[in-house]
């Protein structure tokens, strides 16, 4: 878990942040301690001067009996051991008392005077007259004729205690900080691994084959959420591809059977005929149709797959429809006129609509095809395309034997050949094809009855500025 | 006329030979594109039939290749691929015509004359001819014996497919490819509507038809009195 964690770039983040402020206010924390510090040292030194000034003011600096017998009286008055702030005085002979190699650190001031400071004021000294008791404390010496020397000591424990607790507090400040960052990140990371678990959960069990699984969308409508709803609209498109993949498998496996065998039993039953007769080139012929028409239904199902996949989406561009409809509806006129049947077609003029060209017209054809193939002689077509409010509107309208109501959703499924339809030619592919390509323009088919016959209205939206 | 072959598959490319020497031809038979390239420009042909997928070499860097020489003789691309980008991707790489498997025999012959003839324009003709029927390409004009037919401007552009490919079988896939730019299987009977309607115009009132159906494969326009 915590190594997981630890790979998390949320928890990694939050640590190098928590790092970071932390090494920020370590610094801020030093920089004030060592202000204090040094402010303490400056203040000690000026009181330590300003007694042995008192002092040597009031002797003068030969009088040394009087100062001494001044000096024993005060330390015998001082309770030494009381530890509270005191002075400490000392007048000795110089050598008589070897405190340098003791100190760390020793400095002249200006006046000729020396000062002795413990080590980081965290050592003690010994007086000879605090034995056994150790205490923080600063030395000032002033160098006196007849090589005596005057001592004046101060304790520095207060000062050394005050400076211990400004660490200490720093310290833990700077942990605290750092522990709830850790925390926070723990939290975070660990928030974040659960999302991504759950991601791969599911994208687990459709590795495993369930491509029905979806991504856990939460009400919170994050980041997580977003990109959720992002793959799972993904999935379902590949659900669909799959579907339809599966589909057109099952279909041609269906569909090609059949003529296959037949054309399988044509090519047996012609093996031992004679080539040269009737029977042998009628059955020749026979084959070579029916192999057309294997091609031909191979072809159309190669066709609506690839509507339905949506590629060739590299092959669109902005078409002219009028132009289109225009020539759509010269090719199909002829084939109309030759069944009697009154056939029209209008567009206005500079209408476009977006879209793969060769596509959009072979279902168009298609849907003319059958236009003309339900209408019976003395019958009407009609082709027209027209603006629509936000869209293109293109309508076929026909005056033939229609499609029963019940049946409007069925006529677009693959090889579905309705029953009064069973004796004309055809595949029972034409429909299929024009729904993919429609599908693919993200258009809509409407089927209504025209009594009698079939209105047929195909709806385009053009998003505005888009093209 | 002399046509090299490049076809990996050994079934396909002798029964495109067989069919081919049949009609006339003199076929060369490279079952591999890097053979193929060889030939091709080692030798001179009228005609190439490549197909797109070969070993060693494919079919389209072939054409590539040929045409960086620059050897500019009329190429056909036979394919298995037959979406439109394919067939935009061979006609970009160099090639003349493009032919989607499964095809008949009688297509892909219709095509490779089609194309034989374009390579060897007889001049920039502004009148096209055959018996008495003459077509106008500058006024659009179209006489039959001296007789001026009105033509549908669609029809026009059929008839003058048609007379540029004078004795020659065209296809219903040609023709609405070429003549309405449509590259998908024609429907039903268009094409015989459109076709029949042109005859009644061009033949109907005159002693000798030119405008012939060849069974199975497609249409041809030829004067039947002259050999």
């Amino acid at each position: 878990m915590i190594r997981r964690l630890l790979n998390t770039t949320v928890f990694r983040l939050s640590l190098i942040y928590a790092l970071l402020f932390s090494l920020v206010a370590a610094g801020a924390m030093v920089s004030i301690y060592w202000i204090t510090e040094n402010h303490i040292t400056r203040q000690t030194d000026a009181r330590l001067q300003l007694e042995a000034d008192i002092l040597l003011n009031r002797y003068g600096v030969y009088n040394t009996e009087a100062l001494l017998s001044d000096i024993r009286r005060h330390n015998q008055r001082a309770d030494l051991t009381q530890g509270d702030r005191f002075y400490s005085y000392v007048l000795l002979k110089r050598r008589e008392y070897d405190m340098l190699s003791e100190f760390e650190a020793e400095y002249t001031t200006a006046d000729g005077r020396q000062l002795f400071a413990t080590r980081a004021l965290n050592q003690t000294i010994n007086f000879s007259m605090t034995p056994n008791q150790e205490q923080p404390a600063r030395i000032l010496i002033t160098l006196l004729p007849d090589n005596y020397q005057l001592l004046v000591a101060t304790d520095m424990s207060e000062q050394r205690a005050l400076l211990n607790e400004v660490f200490n507090s720093m310290l833990l400040a700077i942990l605290v900080i750092f522990t709830l960052a850790g925390i926070g990140g723990y939290l975070m990371g660990d928030g974040v691994l659960r999302r991504i678990d759950s991601v791969r959960q599911t994208a687990g069990e459709i590795m495993d084959g369930d491509l029905s699984q979806r991504m856990r969308v939460t009400k919170r409508n994050d980041e997580f959420d977003r990109l959720s709803i992002v793959l799972n609209s993904m999935l379902r498109k590949i659900e669909q591809l799959m579907q339809a993949k599966r589909e057109v498998t099952d279909n041609l496996a269906h569909d090609l059977r059949n003529p296959l065998n037949r054309l399988r039993n044509r090519l047996e039953s012609n093996q031992f005929r004679d080539p040269d007769s009737t029977d042998f080139q009628q059955l020749n012929q026979d084959a070579i149709q029916d192999v057309d028409e294997l091609i031909k239904t191979f072809n159309a199902l190669l066709g609506i797959a690839q509507a339905e996949s949506g590629v060739q989406r590299d092959d669109w561009q902005l078409l002219d429809l009028s132009q289109l409809i225009a020539d759509l509806g010269e090719l199909y006129e002829v084939v109309a006129e030759e069944k009697n049947i009154h056939f029209s077609h209008h567009a206005p003029s500079e209408l476009t609509l977006f879209g793969n060209r060769q596509l959009l017209a072979q279902a168009l054809t298609n849907l003319l095809d059958n236009a003309v193939k339900y209408t019976p002689a003395h019958g009407q077509i009609e082709l027209m395309a027209a603006a629509d409010g936000d869209g293109i509107q293109i309508q076929i309208n026909d005056s033939g034997i229609g499609i029963p109501h019940d049946q409007y959703e069925q006529v677009f499924e693959r090889f579905v050949r309705l029953d009064n339809a069973r004796s004309s030619p055809g595949n029972g592919l034409g429909l299929s094809l024009v729904k993919a390509v429609i599908d693919m323009h993200e258009g809509q088919i409407k089927l209504a009855d025209n009594q009698p016959g079939l209105r047929l209205s195909l709806h385009f939206l053009t998003p505005s500025g888009e093209h | 006329m002399n046509i090299l072959l490049v076809e990996d598959d050994t079934a396909t490319a002798s029964f495109i030979r067989k069919g081919l020497t049949e009609h006339g031809y003199v076929v060369d038979h490279a079952d591999n594109g890097e053979d193929g390239l060889y030939l091709a420009l080692n030798n001179t042909y009228d005609m190439l039939i490549v197909d797109r997928m070969l070993p060693k070499l494919d079919g389209l860097s072939l054409v590539q290749q040929l045409r960086a020489e620059p050897i500019e003789i009329p190429v056909l691309i036979l394919s298995a691929l037959g979406e439109v980008d394919n067939r935009v991707e061979g006609l970009r790489a160099g090639g003349d015509d493009y032919l989607v498997k499964p095809y008949a025999f009688s297509e892909l012959l219709a095509r490779l004359q089609a194309l034989l003839r374009r390579a060897h324009p007889a001049h920039e003709q502004t009148v096209l001819k055959l018996a008495d029927l003459e077509m106008d390409l500058m006024k659009r004009q179209v006489k039959r014996a001296e007789k001026v037919i009105n033509l549908q401007p669609r029809e026009f552009t059929l008839l003058e497919y048609l007379l540029r490919n004078t004795g020659q079988v065209v296809t219903r896939t040609m023709l609405l490819e070429k003549v309405w730019d449509y590259h998908f299987d024609p429907q039903t009977n268009v094409i015989d509507v459109h076709i029949s309607r042109l005859r009644g115009k061009i033949d109907r009132d005159f002693k000798t038809p030119l405008l012939h159906t060849v069974r199975g494969a497609g249409y041809m326009l030829h004067d039947p009195t002259t050999a």
